[in-house]
């Protein structure tokens, strides 16, 4: 009882609490003269409160309809955060079904001689637009802006897709000060929660009742010609069931700041996503929808534009048993697949792992989405006696997959399993190779769906480094220009970025593109070779000459023997970091470089030779040079062995990447004889 | 098997039958010349414009495009915009493939259809349709046509051939037909010495362009605009979302404008009235009241573009922007005018096109033109002009945006023709005033302050407004070239009735010179050194066009590590030339102090293309001085 009352007390004191300084239109004098966040002088602007509150309300003849009321309360500081006085609403739509927004109720407040004045956001400042087929819009924008106000503003959505719960965000670019959410899911619907981010967040569950009225009419007589008379009666019922209610209380969230070289920075905020697990109405049966992975993978696995797609084969079984016919070589067969669906297949740049217009007229048509393309080339794989499966990825742009659930991912890739190990395929790039994903696709992990739809975990990144190997012979004159020879040889993604560049643009530009990244150097005899020939890497030569490359001090000459290759600038520049260091795939260089020395000179001093090491193996630098009477020989090793590297090792990677930026740019000496 | 050889045997008949009717859908029969630099090449582009009275008019284009590689996609460009006043009548595609057969038809209803609006447009009730193309090998061909009618006859489309860079144009061919109570104008440019025909006869207009070359962007140069062909179309009588009007000249135009919509949306409350009373009360001239004014508008609105029926031309009503505070650029410009009237300043709306590469009015040609508004304050012989969307520019500064062109000025007895302010070489200036620290380890630790002017304040003023972490970044890219920074302080000061942005910096670096047994390399030029060589051409096509010119002059003092002594100096270094100067000087102040002197000038300036590799030359010249460096020795 004791309890009870404490509790009651508790209850009733924090709501006192929320009730003076939140309550709509409760905006204080202090809120309005505060300067800046304490907290973050940096802040534009601050969330004094961020309310969301998701429920579902039955509506008669439309059923469940998921409600989204919104409440906010923003402090403009200064110029920078006056975006955030503009708002837009996102709504879907699909085919009849539309979200709608009502309710939109918004003032600014300003200080005026000490006084609070606020001003009404009218109609004149809301805007309605059709974006697309998909969505729909609604803007506003606040009256009377300025260095100092604050805004507010409350609206509630009503959506009829009741399945899809918008993620439940709790940090933003700029800090929150106080932030409420609140989810309530009747006894009907099951949800997996699923929650990702650096913050500690723990919701206050509770159970309660609620009930649906239920208003029946019904019509009785007035049936045969004889008897026209007809009497209609009204009845009401209750419907009584639980709910569960999640409430999230935060305080004084930090914003969240880009960094450079993160993959993608949704992947580190803090949010918790309703995922819909499973639903139960009253007499009718359960449908499930996800609670784990295998769960997601079969709901996609089932659904006709996935599963029902990769068992089609009519359409092309007489084109691939022609192009097949002649090898029986499963490595053979794969190579012969996959170029026949890359030359005639082409993407039209939409994602998916659901195909859209399916794979029989993207095959027609020669024209397809991500799911056309790369289920396609799974059927034909199996078709052709391959152990293919399709794997459901998630690009860098939509995130890591953190939890389950169908939005987790966004795209579909192929792959083989050969005893010698699996290879992934997407056809949707034409330079891309066996276990050459493109970039986009290079994000954590995939998920293979195997027949039947079971699932399992396979790693997307490459295993092997991406490799850039340059060739260079330099003839160095008493000026301090040089001339010389250059070749690379890259492969792997290396070459595939190379192929997306060079084939895409016009072959001057390209040129001119080149010379002018190393300062105007002038470059003849450019050749490039297995441009196209996806087996073979990327060979590249070119004769080159640059004027004043080293320093002539008296009878002196001072260079660094990289010349124009020479790291100048260390990429990282901030002091600390949060968030991991993600490079896209594992890489390395090599540098050979002889340097034929000017007549009458000789050498006076060189560099030593160095060696680095990251922590973990992650990655290694080795410099070393030699020299005999009239050259010198540099050989450089650069290894980056993994994609990522967490932040504890930040600043070992910034310090790394400054000493053999300095090593690079050492000087040798040479001497007059 | 046999039967194979045969139906590509024929084939090859029908295919040779199409070519020899010079085909246009076929790539193979492009003209070599207009591969050249080309993604993408119009084989034929037939615009015919028809006025049906000064309140209707349609448009119907139709245009094969024959796409070369993945670049030349945009080149199609198959975009129709339409509104309450612009409806489409016909929309249809047919792509072809690198032979010339039809691969694929598609309507109107296969095209995209979303609300036209961009990024800077908080609402526009404009649509746009667009079409969605992947292409299965290039090249290939499209055919796109339409048909739009409008009772806006405001703005009549011009006949631009080539209009982006990377594409050439086979047969251009543009036909306006106007009723006999019609008058049409127009004006060429930049057509002398193409192979244009015309032939022009009572109510139409024909001109047809054959074999255009494209053109590759370069830098310096002047912007497309400039130079590529165009004919440019107005009708003497228009409509424009229902106002009728007649203009002839601009005289008629910015009457027109001043009349119809400007003057009536000079509406204020009382109250902002005398506000603006009160504010301006102690001032006595009107420069100093419009200052006062300026300051007003810009801690009061914001910039917020919403372009909805005539309001697309019409500024809101003053007395909107007042309640509101917010407004898009002829909405704050006329705001901020009516204010100035409200204490008797005379102000002008003035039209102009807005960007860096100072496209001017047509002169000699009245009609709409222009993108984007200011305000004119007359003062004397000087004209003061306001940037109305911004909250942080100074009072009479413009910038980039606006400066150095012709712009409408609108009054209300009629229309002038002004060029705006030109920021002149000797204003553009950045003066460093610094001095470091070389340690015996090789680190260095810097005092520097900046002080820039002009359109080198415009490169910086925004600084005032970054973030501590930004800002502290921001300082390490600027100093790229020197590894290892650390600022310990910045702090920079915006001085807004001088126009003066102020930077002192304090900061460390490990490592800066060079160390090679017992010497020591120090390159002097630490704080502003040249790191930008103009791109090498080939072959340069266009003219050399400096738009802006600066000054730039350092002082560094330098205090040498205290176990080195000198052991060479680089030479004292002058170039001059007709781009600019450049003087460079390292002096030995005592034993162990130097003194680093540097000035470098680059004026604004058009030049012939020949000219281009002597001005890259200058430049490289610069950057190989800026990387001069003194030798010292360790002290035995």
């Amino acid at each position: 009882m004791k309890n009870i009352i404490n509790l009651l007390v508790v209850l009733f004191v924090s709501q006192l609490i929320i009730a003076q300084d939140y309550k709509f239109g409760k905006v204080s004098k202090e809120e309005l003269q505060e300067k800046f966040n304490s907290l973050d002088s940096s802040a534009s602007a601050t969330y004094l409160y961020k309310y969301r509150k998701t429920f579902y309300e039955y509506q008669e003849q439309k059923g469940f309809q998921l409600i989204t009321e919104i409440h906010e309360r923003i402090k403009i500081y200064n110029q920078e955060g006056f975006d955030y006085a503009t708002k837009a609403i996102n709504l879907h739509k699909s085919g009849s079904y539309h979200e709608t927004v009502t309710g939109l109720k918004a003032y600014t407040y300003n200080l005026a001689e000490g006084k609070i004045e606020d001003t009404k956001l009218k109609k004149d400042g809301i805007f309605k637009t059709e974006k697309s087929k998909y969505r729909n819009e609604t803007k506003f924008t606040m009256p009377n802006i300025k260095e100092g106000s604050v805004l507010e503003y409350e609206y509630k959505i009503i959506s009829p897709f009741y399945q899809n719960v918008d993620e439940f965000h709790f940090q933003y670019a700029i800090p929150v000060k106080k932030l409420e959410a609140q989810f309530q899911a009747p006894e009907y619907y099951n949800f997996k929660v699923n929650v990702k981010g650096y913050l500690r967040i723990t919701p206050k569950v509770e159970n309660k009742r609620d009930k649906i009225v239920f208003r029946n009419k019904s019509r009785s007589g007035g049936t045969g010609f004889g008897n026209p008379t007809s009497k209609t009666t009204f009845s009401s019922s209750t419907l009584e069931f639980n709910k569960e209610v999640s409430t999230y209380n935060l305080e004084n969230i930090p914003a969240l700041k880009e960094e450079p070289y993160v993959n993608n920075i949704n992947n580190y905020r803090s949010s918790v996503k309703y995922e819909l697990s499973y639903k139960k109405l009253p007499q009718s049966t359960i449908e499930y929808y996800s609670t784990t992975w295998e769960d997601v993978v079969k709901t996609i696995y089932k659904s006709s534009s996935f599963g029902a797609e990769l068992n089609k084969s009519g359409y092309y079984e007489d084109d691939i048993d022609n192009l097949i016919s002649s090898t029986s070589d499963p490595k053979k067969r794969i190579a012969l697949i996959f170029d026949f669906v890359k030359s005639k297949v082409k993407w039209n740049e939409y994602y998916g792992y659901h195909t859209d217009d399916g794979v029989r007229k993207a095959y027609k048509e020669q024209v397809g989405n991500v799911a056309e393309i790369n289920l396609m080339l799974t059927s034909m794989l199996r078709y052709a006696g391959l152990k293919a499966n399709p794997v459901l990825v998630s690009t860098r742009q939509n995130g890591i997959p953190i939890f389950p659930t169908r939005e987790g991912y966004n795209y579909v890739i192929s792959c083989v399993e050969l005893p010698t190990g699996n290879v992934l395929l997407d056809a949707t790039n034409k330079y891309g190779s066996p276990n050459i994903l493109p970039y986009r696709t290079l994000n954590w992990e995939g998920r293979i769906i195997k027949k039947g739809g079971a699932s399992s975990q396979i790693n997307l990144y490459p295993n092997e480094n991406s490799k850039n190997s340059i060739l260079m012979m330099i003839d160095l004159s008493e000026e301090g220009d040089i001339e010389g020879n250059y070749r690379s040889v890259k492969t792997n993604h290396s070459a595939l970025s190379y192929r997306n560049r060079y084939n895409n643009s016009d072959k001057d530009d390209f040129l001119e593109k080149l010379e002018n990244k190393y300062g105007g150097l002038e470059v003849s005899d450019f050749k490039v070779t297995n441009t196209t020939n996806l087996s073979k890497p990327i060979m590249e030569s070119y004769k080159f000459a640059k004027e004043s490359q080293a320093d002539i001090i008296g009878d002196k000459i001072y260079f660094s023997p990289l010349f124009f290759l020479c790291t100048k600038e260390n990429p990282f520049k901030l002091e600390k970091r949060e968030f991991p260091v993600d490079f896209g795939y594992p890489s390395s260089s090599t540098y050979r470089i002889t340097i034929n020395l000017p007549d009458g000179y000789k050498v006076e001093s060189l560099p030593e030779a160095s060696a680095l090491v990251l922590p973990e193996n992650l990655g290694s630098f080795k410099y070393i040079l030699s020299q005999n009477q009239s050259t010198i020989q540099l050989l450089i090793d650069t290894k980056m062995n993994t994609s990522i590297v967490s932040p504890l090792y930040y600043e070992t990677l910034k310090s790394y990447f400054k000493q053999f930026i300095e090593k690079e740019n050492e000087q040798i000496v040479l001497t007059k004889i | 098997m046999i039967l194979k050889p045969i139906a590509s045997i024929l084939m090859l008949f029908v295919t040779l039958t199409i070519f020899s009717q010079d085909n246009l859908y076929s790539s193979l029969t492009i003209p070599e010349d207009l591969k050249e630099n080309a993604n993408a090449v119009v084989r034929l582009n037939e615009i015919v414009v028809s006025l049906k009275s000064s309140s209707e008019m349609s448009v119907k284009e139709k245009r094969i495009i024959t796409v070369l590689n993945k670049q030349g996609n945009r080149a199609i460009d198959a975009y129709v915009h339409y509104d309450e006043n612009v409806k489409i009548k016909a929309l249809d595609v047919l792509a072809y493939d690198a032979l010339g057969n039809e691969i694929k038809k598609i309507k109107k209803n296969d095209f995209k259809d979303v609300s036209a609006v961009d990024g800077g447009t908080l609402y526009s009730d404009s649509r746009v349709k667009y079409l969605e193309y992947t292409a299965i090998n290039y090249p290939y061909t499209i055919e796109f046509t339409y048909e739009t009618i409008t009772s806006n006859t405001a703005f009549i489309p011009s006949f631009m051939p080539i209009d982006d860079y990377f594409v050439s144009a086979e047969i251009s061919s543009y036909t306006i037909n106007y009723p006999e109570n019609i008058t049409i104008r127009k004006k060429e440019k930049n057509i002398e010495g193409l192979d244009v025909e015309q032939e022009i006869t009572a109510g139409k207009f024909f001109y047809k362009a054959k074999n255009l070359s494209a053109y590759k962007p370069e830098e310096y140069s002047p912007s497309l605009d400039a130079f590529a062909p165009k004919i440019l179309f107005a009708s003497k009588q228009f409509t424009l979302e229902g106002v009728h009007t007649v203009v002839e000249n601009w005289d008629d135009f910015a009457k027109w404008m001043y009349h119809d919509l400007i003057k009536v949306t000079h509406d204020l409350p009382e109250g902002t009235i005398a506000d603006i009373q009160n504010l301006v009360k102690d001032e006595s001239n009107d420069i100093n009241k419009a200052k006062k004014i300026y300051q007003y508008v810009q801690d009061k609105v914001r910039y917020i573009s919403v372009q909805v029926g005539i309001g697309g031309w019409k500024p809101f009503n003053a007395s909107e922007v007042d309640k509101l505070g917010y407004g898009d650029c002829k909405a704050l410009t006329n705001y901020t005018m009516a204010l100035l009237k409200s204490v008797n300043v005379e102000s002008n709306y003035s039209v102009v096109y807005a960007g860096s590469t100072q496209r001017s009015i047509e002169q000699d040609f009245t009609s709409i033109q222009g993108n984007h508004v200011i305000l004119s304050i007359p003062n004397n012989e000087e004209i003061v002009w306001l940037e109305c969307t911004s909250q942080k520019l100074p009072f009479g500064f413009i910038g980039d945006f606006t400066d150095d062109r012709d712009v409408l000025v609108i009054t209300p007895d009629g229309g002038e023709i002004k060029h705006t302010k030109k920021y002149t070489t000797e204003e553009n200036t950045q003066i460093i005033k610094g001095n470091y620290i070389v340690s015996n380890e090789g680190s260095i630790d810097v005092e520097v302050k900046i002080e820039s002017k002009g359109i080198q304040y415009d490169d910086k003023y925004w600084l005032e407004s970054e973030t501590e972490r930004d800002l502290d970044e921001g300082y390490k890219k600027r100093w790229r070239y020197i590894n290892n920074v650390v600022i310990n302080r910045m702090s920079i000061e915006n001085d807004k009735d001088s126009i003066v942005f102020n930077e002192t910096i304090n900061f460390k670096a490990s490592n800066y010179p060079k160390v090679v047994a017992n010497r020591m390399l120090l390159t002097v030029n630490a704080l502003n050194r040249n790191t930008h060589i103009p791109d090498r051409y080939r072959n340069r096509k266009l003219p050399l066009k400096i738009k802006r010119g600066f000054k730039d002059i350092d002082e560094v003092v330098i205090a040498l590590p205290k176990d080195y002594k000198i052991e060479s100096l680089p030479n004292k270094k002058v170039i001059e030339n007709k781009f600019g100067n450049y003087v460079a000087e390292v002096i030995a102040k005592d034993e162990n102090t130097l003194l680093y002197k540097r000035e470098f000038i680059v004026n604004d300036g058009e030049f012939p293309k020949e000219d281009y590799a002597d001005f890259r030359k200058f430049y490289k010249e610069v950057s190989k001085q800026d990387n001069a460096k003194v030798a010292l020795i360790k002290k035995e």
